[in-house]
């Protein structure tokens, strides 16, 4: 029988497969089994779970009857609120961690075009939590014809080329799906790494005239029709605002003949491309357009490496190594049962690999795992602190000065741009870059984003804890009971703050230990009324660890 | 260790080599106030408009065959067109410009670009783009077999916008070309109370560099830390977290990722305070208030001319400033929507000069450009697509403003510059863009090439619109 879990590895696993490892969580997984197959009993069970949306929280938030000027925006933030409700306490946590990663792939954002079509940016964050597990094709397709991203990258309206004028298709969607989500700009090999040609440059996926033959592919699509008004068209421009039923807003688009192009399309050539010349036939239907060339896509030998490194990046570590890179595209490739895209294999394959599971050792540790994102180091933090609020509503705009974006650099669905938050590719100068490596967290891990990340820890240290009196009903407190019972002692104290937020008390740095225990005693404890004493010493010892650079790192 | 020996000791790191671990440690800089190697204050200021500016509707031809072919190619009288109507151009009139010779004029929105430019102090690039060296159409459509070197991955935003930034052609690099700037003159300006680099649009691939790290402030300027208030046991907690993060950055059982977040925070807690002290007491400026409602783009320009004003208390004698605002990817609503990007762009720029002059700093400051691609000049139905070479603006009381620089094409589909759908080659190189404000800067003439590395393959090294 293999040993059984450690507290320090359930962490391990926990902070790669949910939104922050617990304490309880912990001892659930090692109650799992030994280390053989706790974690695929673990995987197993939530794979199980039915997905916990957005969609429906945003539907009830509206007001009824809806006031005039009724400021729909404001309905964005339901989204974030069910988001954080979702993601501290949603029993599905390892679908809303790979959902949330393949919002990082498939980018929506509320910035821009987006802003007054809440049901909308909700309903695709819904469907990605819904794939997360299944088909990569299906999400594809789901993705295309979402009417979210028809807005945000204006496929929505995209007409065919009109003769004698200089009108042709937008060419938005159609480069954005390449190189963002499926096959990326440069040939791959399947464990991830570049292929150059003879003179050592990376050769190039695709073409503009690939990008046009896409382009046209994606015409003719537009809103579908609400059921109360089926005689909608091309020219419809506007969803309807109210959430009734056949609500348009989170429909997939519809097909509008008239607007297709129906020419030939120049699609992907790869070995072993089944469309002759890699070219869509002129005259077929749009439906068939786009089953070719969305098909002509998944079959790039590009899909499985670009797709299973960012997964991979996103749950596990910056830089895998091209074998481990390899084992989960071979996956995606081929799920064993001649399956080509089957998620579900794929998360598997990641968080089993030796590579997930065994702690780097020597050289290669120093480059092992990844930092966290500001919002993954947040809900760690609050999950693991039990946080709440007086009125039961999560992470509500009350808890950020001018937004969540604003404070942490990242909310779901807030990204300025399709290219998310940070980069894949982002290299900060210096070792990491020097030794060819990534760290794509670090671009948005700016001293402005960290001080006030910084900021942020201290004041719900110092003042919004379950003690605190007179918080707003929305304001998020944190647990810090067990904290106060031991502050008198600062080794029990930094003990408890570690083994909350490091897994085992034994995980904390000897200097970050040393500091804190010298910071939590310049707190003197008086014998009468000591309580203003212990919760600066609490404060201090929570700080210290939530700002350190080891909390930071996902390892 | 007290604080003021340690003090003493980064200063004194600051000047010679300041490597504990590898480049992780980096420059520490010196708390104390420096007086930078140049006896004047230059600054730079990078104005990135996000997601591809479609210029050709900033500044557009005016003359009737030159409007015409605009139009045409635009869609003109279609209801898909973008083009801007001739008669709400606002006019400007270049050098020796008599009746009858080519025109041109501003987006009807951009009143405070025209005054500048009426003025003499904003330059028109009037075709610029990424090259690698010059480029026909020719030249381009044979190039897959000639092996002419073109930018990799032209119209894709990221890689443009890296080329923008790092003038990396097809090369590999790791710094951009304010990085490179400061590093080159980092023994003239790097013992300054405040990076070289400074952005207050978050992290850019521009300000990336082997030595000098960049810093990055707010729209407003930097975040004080409320853990650490400067009585009670504040200050022994900012001890205590610094420490921490001294003992990260100096231990090889730590890992990369610890060392680079640790650099950040190090950083952030070194100029927080006074930062925010000196913009505290940084000038009021007319031009662009304390109060009032400001786009975000004035507000970081607002910041910029604070920092400015401050110079002497902080010690700075050169920076590198940079700002963005976005929105410019205007595939969908381009008529619609441009006007307001454009009118933010043409105010915030207007006002930052106005700014400057209050001081009298003028002479001193120069506000230049950057935006992913210029756009297709065909359009999609209502929007145009990633393209290649576009117009951009230098601004400030050191330019040769009133003038165009580089050849403005004849906006033709499938004319001499169009490489397809209205994409055009630009004619000048942002290496030769760069390169220009660098020299003015105080870059050598040797070091030229390390900050533009393409730039030897130009025949114009500087493209003579700074004085």
């Amino acid at each position: 029988m293999a040993p059984p879990i450690s507290k320090v590895e359930a962490f391990r696993f926990l902070n790669q497969a949910t939104f922050g490892a617990t304490e309880v969580e912990a001892n659930r997984l090692i109650a799992l089994g030994d280390s053989n197959n706790a974690y695929s009993r673990w995987i197993d069970q939530q794979i199980g779970r039915e997905a916990t949306l957005l969609l429906p929280a945003v539907e009830a938030a509206y007001p009824d009857p809806i006031p005039v000027n009724f400021n729909i925006a404001s309905l964005n933030g339901d989204r974030l609120s069910q988001w954080f409700t979702n993601t501290l306490r949603g029993e599905d946590q390892l679908r809303q961690r790979v959902g949330f990663a393949l919002s990082e792939i498939f980018v929506v954002s509320q910035v821009g075009a987006l802003q007054n079509l809440p049901n909308a940016t909700a309903d695709f964050h819904d469907i990605l939590v819904r794939g997360a597990f299944g088909d990569f094709r299906v999400l594809l397709e789901n993705v295309t014809l979402h009417p979210a991203m028809g807005v945000y990258l204006s496929m929505l309206g995209n007409q065919r080329a009109v003769a004698n004028t200089n009108l042709r298709p937008d060419e938005n969607y159609s480069r954005e799906m390449m190189q963002l989500f499926s096959i990326g700009l440069v040939q791959l090999n399947v464990d991830g790494t570049v292929r150059n040609d003879a003179s050592g440059q990376p050769m190039a996926s695709f073409n503009q005239e690939v990008t046009e033959g896409f382009a046209r592919v994606f015409t003719g699509w537009k809103w579908e029709c609400p059921t109360t008004l089926p005689a909608c068209t091309f020219a419809t421009t506007r969803p309807q605002l109210a959430p009734v039923a056949g609500y348009n807003q989170v429909r997939p688009m519809r097909l509008y003949p008239d607007f297709h192009e129906t020419g030939t399309k120049l699609v992907l050539n790869y070995p072993g491309v089944t469309l002759p010349n890699a070219t869509i036939q002129a005259g077929q239907s749009g439906a068939q357009d786009l089953k070719d060339a969305l098909d002509n896509v998944f079959n790039h030998p590009n899909v499985g490496p670009f797709i299973s490194k960012q997964l991979i990046q996103r749950l596990v570590t910056s830089n895998p190594s091209p074998a481990y890179v390899q084992r989960v595209a071979e996956k995606f490739n081929n799920d064993g049962a001649g399956r080509r895209g089957n998620l579900e294999a794929v998360v598997k394959t990641i968080l089993l690999d030796p590579d997930a599971r065994n702690p780097a050792s020597g050289t290669a540790a120093a480059s092992a795992g990844k930092l966290k994102e500001p919002l993954l180091r947040l809900t760690q933090f609050w999950r693991a602190y039990e946080a709440t609020s007086r009125s039961g509503r999560l992470g509500v705009a009350a808890n950020f000065s001018g937004g969540a974006s604003a404070v942490f650099g990242q909310a779901q669905g807030s990204s300025p741009s399709v290219f998310n938050f940070f980069s894949p590719f982002y290299a900060p100068p210096g070792e990491i870059s020097d030794s060819g490596r990534v760290s794509p967290e670090m671009q948005i891990a700016t001293e402005y984003v960290n001080t006030q990340i910084a900021n942020f820890f201290w004041t719900q240290a110092v003042s919004r804890t379950h003690a605190a009196t007179n918080l707003a009903a929305d304001i998020m407190y944190i647990n810090t009971t067990e904290e106060l019972a031991v502050a008198n002692d600062s080794e029990a104290l930094i003990n408890r703050v570690a083994e909350r937020l490091l897994g085992e008390s034994g995980q904390i740095s000897a200097t970050l230990k040393a500091q804190a225990k010298a910071q939590i005693e310049r707190t003197v404890v008086p014998a009468t009324n000591p309580n203003s004493a212990l919760a600066t010493r609490t404060a201090d010892a929570i700080f210290l660890v939530a700002t350190s650079p080891e909390f930071a790192l996902q390892r | 260790m007290n604080r003021l020996r340690r003090k003493f000791l980064k200063a004194a790191a600051a000047g010679g080599v300041a490597y504990a671990f590898g480049r992780t440690a980096g420059t520490v800089y010196a708390q104390m106030t420096g007086t930078g190697g140049f006896a004047d204050y230059k600054a730079l200021v990078c104005l990135f408009m996000f997601g591809g500016n479609d210029s050709w509707n900033m500044v557009v031809p005016s003359s009737t065959a030159e409007y015409n072919a605009y139009s045409r190619s635009r869609g003109g009288g279609t209801t898909s067109s973008l083009a801007v109507d001739r008669t709400s151009l606002l006019p400007i009139t270049l050098p020796g410009q008599v009746a009858g010779d080519l025109s041109y004029g501003f987006h009807p929105s951009m009143i405070g670009a025209r005054d500048l430019f009426a003025q003499g102090k904003l330059a028109v690039m009037a075709n610029i783009g990424p090259l690698i060296r010059p480029t026909t159409k020719t030249q381009y459509q044979t190039a897959g077999t000639t092996g002419h070197a073109l930018p990799p991955q032209l119209f894709s935003h990221n890689d443009q916008q890296d080329q923008w930034h790092s003038l990396r052609g097809r090369a590999t690099m790791k710094s951009g070309w304010a990085g490179r700037v400061a590093d080159v003159l980092n023994a003239q300006a790097g013992n300054q109370g405040l990076s070289v680099n400074v952005s207050l649009a978050g992290q850019t691939f521009f300000q990336a560099s082997e030595i000098a790290k960049p810093y990055v402030m707010g729209a407003n300027g930097p975040t004080q830390f409320a853990a650490f208030p400067t009585s009670g046991v504040g200050p022994l907690r900012r001890q205590s977290f610094e420490s921490v993060l001294t003992a990260t950055m100096g231990s090889s059982s730590s890992s990369m990722y610890e060392r680079a977040y640790a650099s950040v925070q190090q950083r952030a807690v070194q100029f927080a305070d006074r930062i925010t002290l000196a913009i505290a007491n940084g000038y009021s400026f007319n031009a662009l208030p304390n109060t009032g409602t400001l786009s975000s783009l004035q507000q970081q320009l607002r910041t910029v001319a604070k920092i400015i004003s401050v110079r002497q208390n902080l010690g700075l004698s050169r920076q590198i400033f940079f700002v963005s605002t976005g929105g410019f990817d205007q595939h969908d609503d381009l008529v619609r929507d441009q006007p307001g990007l454009l009118s933010n762009i043409s105010s915030s720029v207007k006002m930052f000069y106005d700014s400057i002059r209050e001081i009298g700093m003028d002479n001193n400051v120069t506000l230049f450009t950057h935006s992913d691609f210029g756009r297709t000049l065909t359009s999609n139905g209502d929007g145009s697509d990633h393209a290649w070479g576009g117009v951009q603006m230098v601004v400030g009381g050191a330019v040769r403003g009133g003038r165009f620089y580089g050849a403005y094409p004849l906006l033709e589909n499938g004319g001499l510059s169009d490489v397809g759908g209205g994409r055009i080659i630009p004619s000048i190189s942002a290496d030769q863009y760069a390169a220009t404000l660098a020299s003015w800067f105080g870059v050598g003439d040797t070091d030229l090439v390390k900050v533009a590395p393409s730039i030897n393959n130009f025949a114009a090294r500087n493209l003579g619109f700074m004085v």
